[in-house]
């Protein structure tokens, strides 16, 4: 646990003397300084339009800072030479590995954490106790989110480039946010063969929009049940867990 | 003399079909505990995919090796050795202190223990002004300083250098000598690749000369440099070894 906590600590000091996260802070403050100001001029639902445009910034930023931070850990350890030393040291492949994921997890959990704090101060001054519920839960799904994003990157970063890796990612995370629906009802309503090949895509591939809460909070709607946020912790832990397990194989099999 | 390093038989090959390349073709060592072992050979003659081997980045094809008895593919059998790559650019964030104390806590080091021992590396390898400096700013030289220094972390009991004094200055390579006859007093091992002949002639106990994957002479140095009754140069020796093995 302390290779992995090293890893950890490392991934952190270089997040905070990078520059990426403070510009993507800053330029999150200023948008979301400049849409509060417009209801100084009381334009009509646009506490609404606030919230739904301050989530989506959120999340996007979180996952940008999670994506670009993750994809570069393995290629640039081996880019640099120091995979060698590292993997010299009483540590497994797979241990690496899950250092780079626990690293990254916490690197967006902590932007994620400010982005959404900066976004209630700015949305929400006046939440009731079901807001608070659902904002609550808004905050673990997006913490989940990040870690099925981190863990999809990582298992990527084994035999991808960087570049691939963020274009990849992103690709799946805006096709699933936009058409997971529309692939949820072929599946359902195709037959056959075809039906199999579009079933194992729509299950292999991550489900972003599970962990969507957009319209529940720009609407104000009730919080989730119990037993869905149950079953969405599940799907993460499993989904971050199968993926760490193949990439651990996958680099274990690696010719460094 | 109990043997460090154990090597029978060893293959190792790049790539397959046409574009297969062969690196090691059988190559037998025994590295015995105690002393400054030169590996030398020329670009390509395998020297670097067998230090790969020994830290178990590679696995073995064909052929069995052993450190301190045990596999090296399996973590704990490392504990004991430091490593210095032939290139690696630190991480460009961290500060010396920083990438040493993350190393450290890899070995599981205690934390008080650990403190005393970095501030003792930084200052051996003469870097210890520049310990709050991130690496990024660091010239190759510094760099390569730093990158001994966290090969010697964990107090090793066996050392393995690859190209360990390229970008050195004459200063820093006459003190990673004294460093390495203190741990050879030590009755630890120290094993070194080089280019640098003057170098391994200046330390080194025994050496073996390999090329194109094959271990073409092995055994003690000044065996080797008074063999023909006169006195001569490694260097001389090596290019007499390597040439004929080419012709032959």
């Amino acid at each position: 646990m302390r290779a992995i906590a090293a890893i950890v600590r490392g991934m952190f000091l270089e997040l905070l003397r990078k520059k990426d996260f403070y510009v993507l802070f800053i330029l999150m403050l200023v948008l979301l300084g400049f849409l509060s100001a417009q209801t100084f001029f009381d334009i009509e639902g646009i506490s609404r339009y606030m919230r739904d445009f301050g989530y989506t910034l959120v999340m996007l930023l979180s996952f940008i800072v999670c994506v670009t931070f993750s994809a570069r850990q393995i290629p640039s350890e081996i880019e640099s030479g120091t995979v060698y030393p590292f993997l010299a040291k009483p540590v497994s492949r797979s241990m690496l590995v899950s250092g780079k994921f626990c690293g990254a997890v916490m690197i967006s959990a902590i932007t994620f954490t400010l982005y959404f704090g900066v976004f209630v101060l700015f949305c929400f001054t006046e939440a009731g106790r079901a807001e608070a519920i659902l904002l609550i839960q808004s905050f673990l799904f997006g913490i989940m989110f990040l870690s099925v994003a981190s863990a999809l990157t990582v298992f990527f970063s084994v035999f991808l480039t960087t570049s691939a890796n963020v274009a990849i990612t992103f690709l799946i995370y805006f096709f699933m946010i936009s058409f997971s629906d529309l692939l949820r009802d072929a599946v359902l309503a195709g037959k056959g063969i075809e039906t199999l090949g579009l079933g194992v895509v729509y299950y292999l591939l991550p489900h972003f929009d599970f962990f969507d809460l957009r319209v529940r909070l720009t609407h104000a709607w009730d919080p989730l049940p119990l037993w869905v946020v149950a079953a969405v912790t599940a799907y993460t832990v499993v989904y971050c867990a199968g993926l760490l397990f193949f990439a651990g194989r996958l680099f274990g099999r690696k010719k460094l | 003399m109990e043997s460090v390093i154990e090597i029978r038989d060893l293959f190792h090959a790049y790539g397959a079909g046409k574009k297969k390349w062969e690196a090691l073709r059988g190559i037998t060592l025994t590295v015995k505990k105690g002393g400054i072992f030169g590996f030398l050979g020329p670009n390509g003659a395998g020297k670097t995919t067998t230090i790969k081997l020994l830290l178990g980045i590679l696995t073995p094809q064909i052929g069995t090796l052993s450190v301190f008895g045990g596999i090296p593919a399996i973590p704990r059998t490392r504990m004991k050795i430091g490593y210095m790559p032939e290139i690696a650019d630190y991480y460009r964030y961290l500060t010396p202190g920083e990438l040493l104390y993350m190393y450290g806590d890899i070995f599981g080091i205690d934390r008080k223990i650990l403190t005393g021992r970095i501030n003792e590396l930084l200052e051996m390898v003469g870097i210890s002004e520049s310990a709050g400096r991130q690496m990024r700013t660091f010239s190759r030289g510094m760099k390569q300083k730093v990158s001994f220094a966290q090969a010697l972390i964990n107090d090793p009991d066996l050392l393995i250098l690859d190209e360990p004094t390229g970008g050195l200055d004459p200063i820093a390579r006459k003190k990673m000598r004294e460093v390495m006859i203190s741990l050879r007093d030590k009755n630890k091992t120290v094993f070194f690749s080089s280019h640098e002949l003057s170098e391994v002639e200046l330390v080194s106990d025994r050496v073996a000369i390999l090329n194109k994957g094959r271990v073409l002479k092995e055994g003690l140095l000044s065996g080797f440099l008074s063999a023909k009754g006169e006195k001569q140069t490694l260097e001389g020796y090596f290019l007499e070894i390597i040439e004929g093995s080419e012709k032959g």
